[in-house]
């Protein structure tokens, strides 16, 4: 299944790769690169030479382990196991607040349309979504009056 | 009474519209009943035995005349002519129709309801004293803080998505009428030095493992509440359990982690990184509190009608309470008719009750976490009147406190949780007890009956609480004694192996006689438990060679 980028309502293309392997990295995809915590707990000193590295943290992995090092990465991934597991979305304000960091946040994997303001609300930039989804995104953040009781 | 802004307004509109579109997408396919079920539950809708099931929210047990006839209009028209007030002081309705639950999310926003976050992993409404702002003892009244921190906790982005349900009350006197130390968070509004500002209570609660409150701080300044709450859910959110919803709860939480540690988490997080634009400030206080000023304003001379008639007397003794204001009551309305399950009223009661509230008490009704209704602003020359207009409803029972004033969750007759029936106790004690003399000369005592482990007729804080179980298909009835949840809360201990339906009610003559036999003066059951102990009432119950 295709996975777009969406940036508020603008559809993008993923800029980031992936690689399940890092030994099987080429010239191509050794840079723009979004590792794991695993891939990047086990070759941080390879990838802290590249440029544009992101990372990302499925939701029962803890923010902590990467606190000291989190201006190093250009994009910071929040991985939902399931859109039940709320902790991302206090992860990303932590990230903004109390570590002030003003890189990308992003939201992939389990995650509801009907989460999108709330993610936005919390400090991500963008979510990674199924192509043929976005247009229910979409409609959720049309939905959205900007009327909320939080600051 | 608080009255909605614009804000507040387009804010329930929203949720319907966006309900509907939800319920769109479930039909569609395009949303799985997995993924439908956290957001209908977010708005109250529960899936139950035999239907859907609507928990309707009243914030802080407060309702207008206007919204109760709505409430009678909905369970005439959509539901079979009855709601249910529960411990959560909100109604359910038990049998909507899924199409039609936007038409009465619709008919709700007309009159300022909604159903958002009565369920779900979220902040839940905020239970409140039923008597806040008409009784003499409190520091100030506790509703204003329940409306802020409704509006904060409605839909935060933050915190929708908890491990698990999250539940506040606030109180504001020595005396807790609202069960405050076995929510998640209690407040209890304090003055220190001519400043008001808040004891913080974490981690009470019921279900399968009840623990009481523990105080993790002696005052959290007015203006720093929300900061602090934030400081609280945050570390929750973060550190609660996902891996067991038994044990996702915050009370978990603080005993796996401790006291201190959770407490010295929290107050690093709220002292580092408090959010200026949370601070409450004066005037937004002020504004808040003036939406709830009584609507009468000074004491009158206005005197209790003297009568011959009997009922009226007895009622008078027990179900009516002094206001604050000389020449007022405040009238307890009793929804334990010997007759009717605990908590139900019908579409009938609720609508004359309306008119009776806006006759009588300034268009304002409460409801109690113990599952009762209060008329809180009464002239006293008019309680003859009331009385009779209440006792025409089956609404005067004078039981308030009694044996038979019990809170009873819906039980088997309704619950998919549910492993027994409870209505049916509920009735049983009801019917044994019903003597008015004999309910008197037990004076007061609190049954509370729960239909399963979940603990949502608050058995645990029963003086004698019930937990109806299942044993290899056979209901049966577990019995807790010494449980409270006043301010000197406590958990009931466990008397012994159950009792299948058929013995339970003999089993709880027996533990009446027991506290009879050992009652010194006026001594009530719980004083009598706290002296004497277990020991006496085990014997009396299991041992057989006790005559």
């Amino acid at each position: 299944m295709t996975k777009v980028i969406l940036n508020k309502n603008k559809v993008l293309k993923n800029e980031y790769f992936f690689v399940d392997n890092l030994t099987n990295l080429t010239k191509s995809n050794s840079e723009n690169l979004i590792v794991t915590l695993s891939q990047w707990l086990d070759n941080k000193n390879t990838l802290s030479k590249k440029k544009n590295i992101g990372i990302k943290l499925n939701s029962d992995e803890s923010l902590s382990l990467i606190k000291e090092e989190i201006s190093f990465f250009k994009i910071i991934q929040f991985n939902f196991l399931t859109f039940k597991d709320g902790r991302p979305f206090s992860e990303a304000k932590k990230l903004r607040v109390e570590l002030q960091y003003t890189g990308e946040v992003r939201a992939s994997g389990y995650i509801l349309p009907d989460q999108y303001i709330f993610l936005l609300r919390c400090g991500f930039n963008s979510v990674e979504i199924e192509s043929e989804k976005k247009k229910f995104w979409l409609e959720c953040l049309k939905m959205d009056t900007g009327l909320y009781y939080q600051p | 009474m608080y009255q909605y802004s614009d804000k507040d307004k387009q804010i329930v509109k929203n949720r319907t519209r966006e309900f509907l579109s939800q319920v769109k997408r479930r039909i569609d396919g395009n949303l799985t009943e997995e993924e439908f079920k956290p957001l209908r539950l977010m708005n109250g809708l529960y899936l139950q035995l035999h239907a859907y099931m609507l928990r309707v929210a009243i914030p802080y047990g407060e309702l207008s005349h206007i919204q109760l006839n709505k409430l009678a209009e909905i369970s005439e028209k959509y539901d079979k002519g009855y709601g249910h007030f529960t411990t959560r002081q909100n109604i359910q309705f038990n049998w909507p129709k899924l199409e039609d639950v936007p038409k009465i999310l619709n008919e709700l926003a007309d009159v300022e309801m909604h159903a958002i976050q009565t369920s779900g992993n979220c902040i839940r409404n905020i239970s409140c004293d039923h008597l806040a702002g008409i009784n003499n003892e409190e520091v100030e009244d506790p509703r204003p803080w329940c409306e802020i921190i409704r509006k904060w906790s409605t839909f935060h982005p933050e915190f929708s998505y908890l491990p698990r349900k999250f539940k506040i009350a606030v109180i504001a006197s020595e005396k807790d009428r609202a069960a405050m130390k076995v929510h998640d968070i209690g407040l209890k509004l304090i003055k220190k030095r001519n400043e008001t500002g808040f004891e913080v209570y974490v981690g009470g609660g019921q279900g399968r493992s009840p623990f009481i409150a523990k105080k993790i701080n002696n005052f959290v300044k007015k203006r720093d509440l929300l900061n602090y709450l934030e400081a609280i859910l945050s570390i929750y959110n973060e550190m609660g359990r996902r891996d067991n919803i038994y044990k996702a709860r915050i009370k978990i939480l603080i005993n796996e982690l401790g006291e201190e540690k959770l407490k010295s988490l929290i107050e690093s997080k709220f002292k580092k990184f408090a959010d200026k634009n949370l601070l409450l400030e004066e005037d937004e206080i002020k504004k808040i509190k003036n939406y709830f000023k009584l609507p009468i304003n000074n004491p009158i001379k206005s005197s209790i009608p003297v009568k011959k008639n009997k009922e009226y007397n007895i009622w008078l003794n027990q179900n009516v309470i002094k206001h604050k204001l000389a020449g007022y009551s405040i009238i307890m309305v009793s929804l334990k008719h010997y007759n009717q399950p605990p908590g139900d009223a019908t579409a009938e009661q609720m609508k004359k009750l309306s008119i009776i509230a806006k006759q009588y008490s300034h268009g304002e009704i409460r409801v109690t976490h113990e599952q009762n209704l209060v008329l809180p602003h009464i002239k006293n020359s008019d309680l003859f009147s009331v009385w009779n207009k209440l006792s025409a409803l089956k609404l005067a029972t004078p039981n308030i406190g009694l044996i038979t004033d019990t809170i009873c969750c819906p039980g088997m007759d309704y619950c998919a949780l549910a492993t027994a029936r409870s209505i049916p106790i509920s009735q049983k004690i009801s019917q044994h007890f019903k003597d008015q003399s004999i309910q008197d000369k037990i004076g007061n005592i609190k049954i509370k009956i729960s239909g399963c482990i979940n603990a949502c007729g608050h058995h645990h804080v029963g003086n004698i609480g019930i937990l109806g179980l299942d044993r290899n298909g056979e209901e049966s009835y577990q019995i807790s004694l010494g449980g409270s949840a006043d301010e000197k809360t406590s958990i009931g201990k466990i008397v012994g192996p159950s009792f299948s339906e058929k013995e339970l009610i003999k089993a709880i003559q027996t533990i009446i006689e027991t506290f009879e036999k050992n009652k010194k003066n006026n001594e009530d059951f719980l004083s009598v438990f706290n002296r004497v102990g277990i020991d006496p009432f085990k014997k009396d119950l299991y041992d057989k060679s006790n005559p």
